[in-house]
């Protein structure tokens, strides 16, 4: 369906013309044009409560003529009166002929006075504060305030180190009350828990103690908190966030796949957090996505190749592994072998696993659906990020519907290989006794299990944060996920050992790479046909059309004014 | 409560918080944390909706009082009559130990150890012209000495006098019947006098006949901004599909005014009446009336006035039979000045703290109460409307003097003789004959210092400035006069053009034994209390001006000190969400423009006097749980195997 056409308005600021649509409002088209109005309680996604001043800029409108037309000047552009007063540029929308000034001297002592205003109360406590390093208050300090401070008081003393829910901790003392989190929370969320108490400049944010901040996208508040009054529990003193290197790429934990930034440093990841993409998550992420980490630094990750010698399963190099698997698989002929796939696996592993089958002559093969409730937000009741993968793969055509098929082969004793990729055989009806009667059993894995130590062959493989690689998220678009540390131990990435597996079972493949791996999917797959990992971009490609799975996300309004 | 829950459409129910909150308080004392609860569930609100109301309105407690409960009024002209000698008496004399709370925003309450008595400085309680006053419980004490607290507490009653005969100068039409002799606020009394005859005439004219009328008076808001009423009338649309709603702002707390209390208090009918005819005027079929909390005598007034109206069918149903609908109700606040600004004081009646809003989009003409379009008009001005429609626009218009047409209530407060109300034909009466032969003149010995002119935002006039009036004749030609402050005419153009403005019409007379920067301080604390918090400059500014104020109070002032107060000033005004901005900052401005000799005087020191401390050694040392995790794990490429985790 044709959008309807939108009427763009001429709009000078700071003295060049330009057009924008109708709608726009001011600070956007300034943005629009390449100029920067600092702001502290205006966001994008959330209502203009107009309250921190920080954007004030010039406005006027076309000056008029007699026949109540705009009178032209010598340029025949509208002539502009200038209003006396400084206006906020986040709540107004722009109109024909408007002028705007973002540097004039009028503006610029309008930003150096609220600066000094926000700053005579606020905690000099930098050197300890987490928010130091991307704190607005500091960036635009340097650029909008004054050096020297003439504040000879002392400043207004509020709590401290409150904890407004399990995840989020809040200094009062550096809040400067934008009213960004409260607007989060009652626009995005729809649980209204966090509110002002007292008045003036004793006014503190906080939640009512019977109903905390515990809501599953609370630690967004962390990330639009402009300064460092709300911090991740989590996060809290462990990194300073100039050292952290940012990685773009997508979270794992439901199929949204959220676009997210690792921040990591040596190898370590600090924290993950939402990075936008309108199409997918806007500028969140929940928090059981952001936080489900831990298992990457788990002390029960598989950390080296290991092969049943005898009756004991042992350490070995990865020729020697790899080799001994595919002897193991080679052994049996397809019918007799399973392979329990996972969509937690890249698009690349699965169509290195689905050429696997193939080489082995296997029709076994199904992936773990694995859901839970959803939200009508971002959190998906599909908890695999690569569903849509696995089957446009032809993995599976209905996600767990041969794993009874495989778990009764298992136990009559038809299938007498199973090679279990990064899931748990256990959790699809198969028996640890069965497993440890089966002759071969291969694990692909990264965590430690209770069936690990059954397996006739353990390869460990990366967690997603440490492999590159492509899936398709609830939506049906295809989305990236960047290396962004190097993997624990003598583990490797999926993708080599599946190529290796490969190699070993039918000689060379000419895969050197995993963009080889996608060049040679996108052959194949009329989905990704001109597609490579590079194309993919950051933000994504549409490559199915949506299944409907998820509603769309819940978006504030776009401007402060409700339709009459 | 539900009666209270029915004031308001039935799906802003969140309205009736303040209310609910008052009833709660009314009957246990204090607002518990079971109460917010309660109240809440009882809404459809959540917990945090209510606690940020209780913690916004300092009339609302969350601790029990005492059971006799005394609110001092501590501003400007309450301050000049005594009221913290009659604060420090009080407490001598119930044995209360102030001063005890942590440092708040909001004046804290102290309570005598036999918990008979507690104490409470609040600010101005709209009674300047009878300064000191305090609130006993619910009733008002004027004039009260500060030096008779026996008195004070054994006598317990209300002792509002008026002044009976009006003043040879003024020109009473809104006041007409206060102070009369024979006066009772009955509806009997009313009706008896010619009461409602003009809302019956009005309910026989057609909308657009009354809006013009009132624009043809060219009747100016009185509530401060002294903005075109016919002209905010005519912002609603005749064809408009939504509700509208009219509400009369009764929230009467600039420092120095005064009227808008003996209005309610002494001819409320007079208001219902005005309030009819404009609700009929903008076919509004509801109106509330938001009565600020200090007045709870006036709230008891009104309420017993609109039941008697509603039993006469001046109100209810299908009033007089014109088919017109109109519904009026009172919504009390609890002690919050920014909710006189029209946009806070709609953001306080829809049940939410008394944040202004933005302007635009938030015209209270388009989107106002309930997102509806809405007319807030000031008490006073709804009168004038009975009176427009009585006499017609043309023939009001007569009155005073071009562009400031009509009467207007001037309260005179300070340091005169004989403070009180006074109405006076706009621009017919200056402010010497304001000061010297109405309020009596100054007192004995004494010299006019300065004169604040419209309410304690108003900038301050220096008694020895000149100031350059043009005149317009109503022939024509315009002169320019050079005046002295007692030529001054009172009309809101003249104290524009003198660098001032008529605002709310309070004068505060300030005579030569006065400190300026005490003055201002006074003012400052003020704006710093009332200050909602919502945007910066006001937030920040408004207690830093107070701080320095104090500090140079002290003794502890540098000679940067009166720059840095006006630029603070200069930030403030003009960069805010509403005119709180300005309201704030003019004081300060003009104090320290004017008077420059006495801030210098106390602005001496090179550098500031040491701070105490801003943590104890004991907060200081005082260990948090830092969480500690185990720091950057060894990737273990080296070691792996060796330990067997990473």
């Amino acid at each position: 369906m044709p959008d309807e056409p939108v009427p763009l308005f001429t709009v000078q600021i700071d003295g060049v013309w330009h057009q924008f649509p109708k709608g726009t409002r001011v600070i956007e088209a300034c943005a629009q044009a390449g100029i920067f109005v600092p702001r502290y309680c205006y966001h994008k996604k959330l209502s203009s409560p107009g309250n921190c001043r920080m954007c004030l800029v010039e406005m006027g409108m076309p000056r008029l003529g007699p026949d109540r037309k705009p009178e032209l000047g010598a340029d025949g552009k509208p002539m502009i009166n200038w209003m006396p007063r400084p206006q906020i540029s986040c709540a107004q929308e722009v109109s024909e002929g408007m002028g705007v000034r973002t540097n004039s001297p009028l503006v610029k002592e309008c930003q150096r006075g609220v600066m000094e205003f926000l700053l005579i109360n606020h905690p000099l406590d930098c050197p300890i504060c987490d928010q130091a390093g991307e704190c607005e208050l500091q960036e635009f300090s340097v650029e909008y305030g004054a050096a020297d401070s003439r504040f000879l008081e002392n400043k207004v003393k509020k709590p401290k180190a409150v904890q407004l829910g399990p995840r989020v901790t809040l200094d009062d003392e550096r809040c400067i009350l934008c009213s960004r989190c409260i607007r989060f929370c009652q626009e995005i969320v729809h649980d209204d828990v966090l509110g002002f108490v007292d008045r003036g400049s004793h006014t503190v944010l906080t939640a009512h103690p019977g109903k905390r901040l515990e809501n599953n996208y609370s630690l967004n508040t962390v990330d639009i908190c402009p300064v460092g009054a709300l911090t991740s529990t989590d996060f809290r003193f462990k990194m300073r966030v100039w050292f952290l290197k940012e990685t773009k790429s997508i979270c794992t934990s439901c199929a949204t796949g959220c676009n997210t930034i690792i921040g990591t440093r040596e190898d370590v990841v600090y924290r993950q957090t939402p990075r936008e993409n309108d199409h997918v998550n806007s500028c969140w992420m929940c928090d059981h996505g952001r936080l489900n980490l831990d298992y990457i630094t788990s002390e029960r990750r598989l950390l080296e190749p290991r092969v049943l010698l005898g009756d004991k399963l042992d350490s070995s190099d990865w020729n020697a592994a790899i080799e001994r698997a595919a002897l193991q698989l080679r052994h049996f002929p397809g019918w007799e072998t399973a392979m329990i796939a996972s969509a937690r696996l890249t698009n690349e592993e699965l169509w290195l696993t689905a050429q696997l089958a193939r080489a082995l002559g296997v029709d076994l093969i199904d992936i773990v659906p694995r859901s839970g409730p959803g939200d009508d937000i971002l959190l998906s009741e599909d908890r695999n990020p690569n569903t849509n993968g696995a089957r446009l793969l032809g993995i599976t055509s209905e996600p767990g519907a041969r794993l009874g098929e495989i778990a009764q082969a298992v136990k009559s004793g038809r299938v007498k290989a199973l090679l279990a990729l990064h899931e748990n055989p256990i959790e699809t009806g198969i028996t640890a006794e069965e497993l440890s009667n089966l002759p071969a059993f291969i694990v692909i894995d990264i965590l430690e299990n209770a069936v690990t130590e059954k397996a006739t062959a353990v390869l460990p493989g990366f967690a997603f944060v440490e492999k590159r690689g492509s899936m398709i998220n609830g939506k049906g678009r295809l989305q990236r996920l960047n290396r962004a540390i190097r993997g624990p131990g003598n583990a490797r990435d999926d993708w080599e050992i599946l190529r290796d597996l490969l190699q070993a079972l039918g000689g060379s493949n000419g895969l050197y790479s995993i963009d080889d791996v996608f060049r040679q999917m996108s052959d194949a797959v009329p989905e990704f046909s001109g597609l490579t990992l590079s194309k993919i971009g950051d933000l994504g490609v549409q490559v199915l059309r949506a299944r409907g799975a998820l509603s769309p996300l819940a978006e504030a309004k776009e401007t402060a004014v409700p339709p009459s | 409560m539900d009666d209270a829950i029915g004031r308001y459409p039935p799906d802003q129910k969140r309205s009736a918080s303040l209310p609910l909150l008052h009833l709660w308080q009314e009957h246990f004392g204090f607002i518990s944390d079971d109460a917010v609860l309660w109240i809440a569930a009882k809404l459809g609100l959540q917990p945090i909706n209510i606690l940020e109301l209780v913690t916004f309105y300092p009339m609302l407690r969350q601790r029990p009082a005492g059971k006799t409960h005394i609110r001092v009024c501590r501003t400007l002209s309450c301050a000049m009559a005594g009221s913290y000698q009659l604060m420090e008496n009080l407490c001598a004399a119930t044995e209360i130990q102030r001063n005890g709370g942590p440092e708040g925003i909001h004046n804290s309450i102290s309570v005598s150890p036999d918990g008979n008595y507690s104490v409470e400085f609040v600010e101005c309680l709209a009674s300047c012209g009878t300064a000191p006053v305090c609130l006993i419980n619910e009733t008002l004490r004027e004039n009260v000495d500060p030096y008779s607290i026996v008195d004070l507490l054994r006598d317990q009653t209300s002792n509002v006098t008026h002044q009976t005969s009006p003043h040879p100068l003024e020109r009473r039409l809104v006041f007409k019947n206060v102070g009369r002799k024979d006066w009772k606020i009955d509806i009997e009394t009313y009706v008896r006098d010619g009461g409602y005859e003009d809302l019956r005439k009005a309910v026989t004219m057609s909308r657009e006949q009354i809006v013009n009328e009132v624009k043809t008076s060219g009747l100016r808001g009185r509530g401060g901004a002294g903005f075109s009423c016919g002209l905010k009338w005519s912002f609603i649309k005749p064809d408009e599909k939504r509700p509208v709603y009219l509400i009369c702002n009764a929230d009467e707390s600039e420092p120095g005014t005064f009227k808008d209390r003996y209005i309610i208090h002494e001819d409320p009918h007079q208001l219902l009446e005005g309030i009819a005819i404009s609700c009929f005027a903008l076919n509004a079929h509801t109106a509330y009336i938001y009565i600020r909390g200090e007045f709870p005598e006036g709230a008891t007034v009104l309420e017993r006035a609109i039941e008697e109206a509603r039993a006469h069918n001046f109100l209810g149903k299908n009033i007089l039979d014109s088919g017109f609908d109109v519904e009026v109700y009172i919504h009390r606040g609890a002690g919050a000045y920014i909710c006189g600004e029209e946009t806070g004081l709609i953001e306080s009646l829809e049940g939410k703290r008394g944040y202004p809003r933005i302007k635009p989009p938030f015209f209270p003409a388009v989107l106002g109460l309930y997102l509806c379009p809405t007319i807030v008009n000031n008490v006073e001005t709804l009168c004038h409307v009975k009176h427009v429609i009585a006499m017609g626009g043309a023939e009001y218009a007569r009155i005073g003097r071009p562009n400031n047409t009509g009467t207007r209530i001037v309260c005179v407060s300070g340091d005169v003789q004989r403070p009180g109300y006074f109405e006076i034909e706009v621009g017919a009466v200056t402010m010497g004959q304001l000061i010297y032969e109405m309020a009596g003149g100054l007192k004995a010995g004494r010299m006019l210092k300065a004169v604040i002119p419209g309410g304690s935002s108003a900038k301050v006039l220096r008694a020895t400035e000149r100031f350059k009036i043009k005149d317009r004749q109503s022939d024509g030609p315009t002169i320019e006069r050079d005046l002295t402050i007692d030529q001054l005419p009172m009309d809101f153009d003249s104290l524009a053009a003198a660098g001032s403005m008529a605002g709310s019409g309070g004068v505060i007379v300030l005579d030569d034994s006065r400190d300026m920067v005490w003055a201002l301080n006074n003012i400052n604390e003020f704006y710093a209390h009332e200050s909602c918090g919502q945007c910066t400059p006001c937030r920040e500014g408004s207690l830093w001006m107070k701080k320095i104020t104090e500090r140079m109070l002290r003794g502890g002032g540098v000679t940067e000190d009166p720059h840095t107060l006006k630029t603070i000033g200069d930030n403030i005004a003009g960069r805010t969400i509403c005119a709180f901005g300005e309201a704030c900052a003019w004081p300060t401005q003009s104090f320290v423009e004017k008077f420059p000799e006495e801030f210098a005087a106390r602005a001496n020191k090179p550098v500031p006097p040491p701070l105490p401390p801003e943590y104890t050694p004991e907060e200081l040392i005082e260990e948090q749980q830092i969480p500690t995790a185990p720091l950057a794990h060894d990737p273990g490429w080296e070691k792996a195997g060796a330990a067997g985790t990473i």
